[in-house]
């Protein structure tokens, strides 16, 4: 496996999966699995499961796991600038034509639906996570602890999620 | 100097937000609106519209949010910030998974952090949407958006785009 096709590949990943982490991880199977036969299935689904128990996104770390296990260290680089690389592309050129036309009321009445639509993505992202994650009352408890810990105390978010994984220890370590 | 606080502040957040993308939202809130004023509420807002509509992972919106800090090279740093962390730790727990996987550490913690995300997803939610839903109109685009995405399958890019058409034939 040449480390030009490793980034071919993730480049095309990167530049034609749209709708979120399932339609993605559909694409990443086709296109790795059945394909061209570059790891099995099982490969996969562990590469899935280390990329959703490690920080940051976990599309991106599914591919770099899956670019690790292909070529080590520059596998795991060739994956992650191939994945990367039309999005970051497409979100520069976005932002020099937002930060040129940034006073053009066109864009400012575009921009104003735009972010009435984010805001209704953010609740419904927010209601699907709650429903998914808030199973009992020991999390709901730490999700309601979050959110006035923020919304009422503004105390900083990073030391929120630092005390909700001590808690988190501290409820959990039985199970 | 702008740059090197941008690099760390993307660092730091990247290395340790579990959950997903829109995990990092309140973070980076905070930090690039709220601490070091890089953005504004609004600005934060659009970078979030741009990390949807383009294609891979939501975190391409930290390349837009380097664009408006520091020009191309702010771009490439922030996208550079964003990864290295997630490519030191995946490639370290790729070689030790199965021991990290039995990790029971780990697993509670996690257990902790997940529903604690919720929770600071939905009051930036609140924070953001003040200033931003007001009228009939806006409100009707975020009840809309929100109903669809949440009961159909539909990608968001498509709904982003049509409150933006919606949004240029109403507001103009």
């Amino acid at each position: 496996m040449s480390l030009r096709k490793i980034f071919l590949v993730f480049l095309k990943i990167g530049t034609f999966s749209f709708g979120g982490v399932y339609s993605m991880i559909a694409f990443f199977e086709r296109e790795l699995v059945e394909k061209r036969k570059w790891i099995t299935h099982d490969e996969f689904m562990e590469s899935f499961a280390i990329g959703q128990m490690t920080p940051g996104a976990p599309i991106v770390n599914t591919g770099i796991c899956i670019g690790y296990k292909l070529r080590q260290l520059w596998g795991a680089l060739s994956a992650t600038a191939g994945q990367a690389f039309t999005g970051t592309v497409l979100a520069i050129l976005l932002a020099a034509f937002y930060l040129h036309m940034k006073d053009n009321p066109l864009l400012q009445a575009v921009m104003k639906g735009v972010a009435a639509a984010v805001v209704g993505l953010l609740g419904s992202i927010v209601y699907k996570m709650a429903s998914r994650m808030i199973t009992e009352y020991r999390s709901a408890l730490l999700a309601l602890g979050a959110f006035m810990a923020l919304d009422l105390f503004r105390v900083n978010p990073i030391a929120i999620m630092l005390g909700a994984g001590v808690l988190g220890f501290a409820l959990y370590w039985r199970d | 100097m702008e740059l090197l606080r941008l690099a760390i502040v993307l660092f730091v957040i990247n290395a340790l937000t579990i959950g997903g993308g829109f995990a990092m939202l309140p973070l980076l809130q905070r930090e690039f609106v709220n601490h070091y004023h890089w953005l504004t509420n609004k600005e934060f807002i659009d970078a979030i519209a741009i990390g949807q509509v383009t294609p891979g992972p939501l975190t391409v919106m930290n390349a837009f949010m380097g664009f408006k800090i520091g020009g191309l090279t702010g771009a490439l740093v922030a996208m550079a910030a964003s990864y290295l962390p997630c490519i030191i730790i995946v490639t370290i727990v790729t070689k030790y998974y199965l021991r990290y996987k039995e990790l029971w550490v780990v697993k509670a913690s996690f257990a902790g952090i997940k529903p604690a995300v919720v929770g600071l997803l939905a009051a930036v939610l609140l924070f953001l949407s003040h200033g931003e839903v007001t009228d009939p109109v806006t409100k009707g685009i975020a009840v809309v958006s929100f109903t669809v995405l949440t009961f159909t399958k539909l990608d968001p890019s498509f709904i982003i785009i049509g409150a933006g058409v919606l949004g240029a034939l109403v507001f103009r």
